[in-house]
């Protein structure tokens, strides 16, 4: 591996703001081999995952990302100014789930499946733009249909759909709460 | 996640153990739920009921003791609540019908709720692992999410509202009309004309002190005209208003079209 373009790559995910895909560094990088770029990049996320480094390359949302770690979390809010990072409202976070396995869907399916009316829940996400709108439903009142965006991909550290938890785990789960229960 | 297969479904509703019939333990308010179906799902759970064969007299009885609990009211929310109490008596009324022919297995008029409540219960446990997931990731700070650095000793801008100003704008002539009560002379000031010449003195100096200006002012008038013409910029954000901190001097700023407009001293 020719550390040139280790380097290279390193300093075009440094100024990438959001998740820099393979096409986008072979697009700059061009007659480069798709696997030398895959290489070199494998090489820079195992380098920054070492404790010798502070902050750490993650593929996430399909592309790779500078991101700090876990364990200085508390200076940087400090560093920032910033008192704690809100989670997610347990409404939020359930309305979320539901459009993520039931996408697309509309505000009165996601309201069905919760039992609960989810407006002003969809209206979070969207401001968070967790979610985004992707057209409308060709039934009565045509509707609004959403989707997942993603900066949730971003948000919860996933590459993409099928990242999210599966059937096998959610079952796991729930047979986990149940034994807990008896 | 495909809908799960309904194996058993037996019609007969079963007797609930005299365990389960016994008196609450604890008390669980009802603003903990997030909705109808989770607290159904959480009495299912409590009573060790099997999902697929609910006993809707029961679960009726103790869903509806929790409706009586409640200690504010909520229409939105109790409306939910209620519908599906009714489900469930409708569940029970359907199921208490003489009929001809026993009801094959996908006919039990239970069936609508297990589906629903299996699919809620599938959402609910993937909250749980992507909530897990949601507090590792919060802790991982990536450069979209990262905010503009602050200077300890800078003071961070206060935007204000157009109430601040009017605010601000009355106080000040109440002030003036103290020591002019004198006639006032007829020069007219157009707004156009004022408009023109504050946007003129923001491109040339960027930023001016509202109160300064306004003791500038030679009519109250032409203050007036100008006290539009400020509101007419903000609002169709030509120029910001911005205060260091409360009670301070208000500062009217050019706005730039890149949202770089605190950095011309």
């Amino acid at each position: 591996m020719n550390s040139p373009l280790k380097n290279i790559v390193e300093s075009l995910i440094f100024v990438s703001q959001e998740p820099l895909t393979l096409e986008r560094v072979q697009a700059v990088l061009e007659g480069v081999p798709a696997a030398d770029i895959q290489a070199a990049v494998d090489e820079l996320v195992a380098d920054t995952a070492s404790d010798s480094r502070g902050v750490q390359i993650i593929r996430v949302g399909g592309g790779w990302l500078f991101s700090t770690k876990p364990a200085f979390d508390r200076e940087i809010r400090r560093l920032l100014q910033i008192e704690r990072k809100n989670r997610l409202s347990s409404a939020g976070l359930e309305t979320l789930a539901a459009i993520a396995y039931r996408q697309p869907v509309t505000q009165a399916e996601v309201s069905a499946i919760r039992g609960v009316d989810s407006t002003s829940s969809l209206k979070t996400l969207l401001e968070k733009s967790l979610i985004k709108i992707v057209g409308r439903k060709k039934a009565p009142g045509s509707p609004l249909v959403y989707r997942t965006s993603d900066e949730f991909l971003l948000y919860l550290g996933l590459n993409g759909l099928d990242e999210l938890p599966s059937e096998e785990e959610i079952a796991k789960i729930l047979q986990e709460e149940k034994a807990a229960d008896a | 996640m495909p809908e799960p297969a309904a194996e058993t479904l037996p019609i007969e509703e079963t007797p609930v153990s005299p365990s389960a019939e016994a008196p609450e333990g604890y008390q669980v308010r009802l603003d903990v739920f997030e909705g109808p179906l989770d607290l159904l799902l959480f009495l299912i759970r409590k009573k060790k009921i099997d999902i697929h064969d609910i006993p809707i007299a029961a679960i009726t009885r103790n869903y509806l003791e929790y409706l009586d609990r409640k200690t504010e009211i909520n229409l939105d929310r109790e409306a939910e609540f209620l519908f599906v109490a009714a489900l469930l008596i409708y569940i029970k009324s359907q199921m208490l019908l003489p009929r001809e022919t026993d009801l094959a297995e996908h006919e039990d008029p239970r069936l609508v709720l297990v589906n629903r409540l299996l699919e809620y219960e599938k959402i609910k446990a993937a909250c749980s692992l992507l909530r897990e997931r949601e507090d590792v990731q919060i802790l991982q700070w990536k450069r979209n999410f990262i905010p503009p650095l602050r200077g300890e000793s800078e003071l961070e801008p206060v935007e204000l509202s157009l109430f601040d100003l009017a605010e601000s704008f009355f106080l000040m002539m109440k002030r003036r009309s103290a020591d002019e009560t004198r006639t006032i002379r007829g020069r007219d000031v157009s707004i156009e004309v004022k408009m023109k010449e504050l946007v003129g003195l923001l491109r040339e100096r960027h930023m001016f002190d509202f109160l300064e200006y306004f003791e500038a002012n030679a009519s109250l008038e032409e203050a007036l005209v100008s006290f539009f013409c400020i509101l007419e910029l903000v609002k169709s954000r030509v120029a910001v208003a911005v205060q260091d901190e409360l009670f301070q001097t208000i500062r009217v700023w050019l706005r730039k079209d890149a949202h770089r407009t605190d950095h011309h001293e």
